[in-house]
């Protein structure tokens, strides 16, 4: 086992908990974004973590709690089309329909059944932690930069991201490596400088200025510190494709 | 999500509205600032603000990622009074198991509350602390006076135990998307 392997590793449960932050979250999310075993021990984490408010005496909310829910809905509408989306989901009706179904059979023993259910099927903040997981990976090799690489981990709004790198070696103070995103026909745009510790790694959060499906190269270079409007230096890492 | 369909709403709620209701109030530790959560983790949904990805997980645990999340936002928005609160509800937690009520002969509540209580003090604390205090690792080497490799090793032994013996009972449950 790689250090590489065990240091996520020794993270996994912490991170499910939601209890990193900063470099080590990164360092998890992008190791478990390519690793299965990790990723599958991962999910065990979560679903535990998911479990745990089974642990907690149950507190009915106040019985006004639903209609100031319904009412502040309504007065939200109208929704414009599309503004939500759930992946993978044809419809809300999707959705709800098996919520539907199993909510009528309760209704025959509401309180025993309803109960029941919430505890045969523990929810948790799986799904919520997930989503702080990338939307997007773009994986960087070093094409000007032997022996480095990187990761750009997009979130799912598009907009924010985490890159880590590794084998880039540290520059003078002058000098700072830049993340660009090349656009076929259009300027190419910034993501952010960051600069590398001692052992050439960086854990940087950068905003993605663009659609990632605009771009035709993520990449990155060495430029002036603190950064440049344009690229001037050569690729060191690259990445032409991505999912 | 094609959201708008306010029976729809109303199911989940009537479904779930409870366990993050006490969630909630578990991890701000304040009835008024619980139904906030509660009303606000729902009107995200309803309007789109935080989306679901089937590929993902499930429902209910997107739901309860979220109100966790805006729980704990609101915890360290009150960073004084609620971080005193929560540390006193700790220490009465650690101390003193709850008793067993009428829901405890359900599986899943049975077998947390068990694992849980089977845990030693010290791992027990830094579960809570992480999930229901919203502490980082650091934050609990920090507040307890701890080596963080201390507090790090201590998380680790607690999920591996848990996921020993809650795994078993949460594995053969994962379903499809709208499977709770």
């Amino acid at each position: 086992m790689t250090e590489e392997h065990e240091y996520p590793i020794e993270n996994l449960a912490a991170y499910a908990l939601g209890a990193l932050e900063g470099p080590e979250q990164v360092r998890v999310e992008s190791h478990v974004a390519t690793c299965t075993t990790c990723a599958s021990l991962l999910e065990q984490y979560r679903g535990v973590v998911g479990a745990l408010p089974f642990g907690l005496d149950p507190v009915q909310p106040p019985a006004e709690a639903w209609a100031a829910i319904r009412a502040e809905a309504a007065r939200r509408r109208p929704r414009g089309p599309g503004r939500a989306s759930i992946k993978g989901l044809p419809s809300w009706r999707r959705v709800m329909w098996p919520v539907v179904a199993a909510l009528a059979a309760s209704l025959l023993v509401w309180n025993v059944v309803l109960q029941l259910e919430l505890t045969r099927r523990p929810p948790g903040p799986e799904v919520e932690a997930l989503a702080r997981r990338p939307g997007r990976l773009v994986i960087l090799t070093g094409t000007g930069a032997p022996g480095a690489s990187g990761r750009l981990l997009v979130a799912i709004d598009g907009h924010h991201g985490h890159l880590a790198t590794a084998g880039l070696r540290p520059l003078p103070a002058e000098r700072t490596y830049q993340l660009w995103f090349v656009r076929p026909g259009a300027p190419t745009v910034t993501g952010g400088a960051f600069r590398v510790d001692s052992r050439g790694r960086a854990w940087a959060t950068i905003t993605v200025p663009v659609p990632l499906d605009e771009a035709r190269v993520v990449a990155i270079t060495e430029e002036p510190a603190p950064g440049s409007a344009t690229p001037t230096g050569s690729y060191l890492l690259e990445a032409k494709s991505w999912r | 999500m094609q959201l708008g369909e306010e029976a729809g709403l109303e199911l989940l709620y009537a479904r779930y509205g409870g366990l993050i209701f006490t969630l909630a109030l578990r991890i701000v530790g304040d009835p008024e600032l619980a139904r906030e959560v509660l009303q606000d983790t729902f009107l995200r949904c309803w309007d789109g603000s935080e989306s679901f990805d089937s590929a993902r997980g499930r429902v209910p645990w997107w739901l309860m990622g979220i109100a966790r999340n805006r729980a704990i936002d609101l915890l360290r928005s009150r960073p004084h009074q609620a971080r005193l609160r929560e540390r006193e509800q700790l220490a009465v937690g650690i101390g003193e198991p709850a008793q067993p009520d009428a829901t405890a002969s359900f599986p899943m509540r049975h077998a947390v509350v068990s694992a849980l209580q089977g845990l030693p003090a010290a791992q027990r604390q830094a579960i809570e602390m992480a999930y229901y205090g919203g502490f980082t690792q650091t934050e609990i080497a920090r507040e307890l006076g701890t080596p963080l490799g201390t507090i790090k090793s201590r998380t680790r032994e607690a999920m591996d135990r848990l996921r020993t013996l809650l795994w078993p009972l949460i594995e053969p449950q994962r379903g499809g998307v709208g499977r709770p």
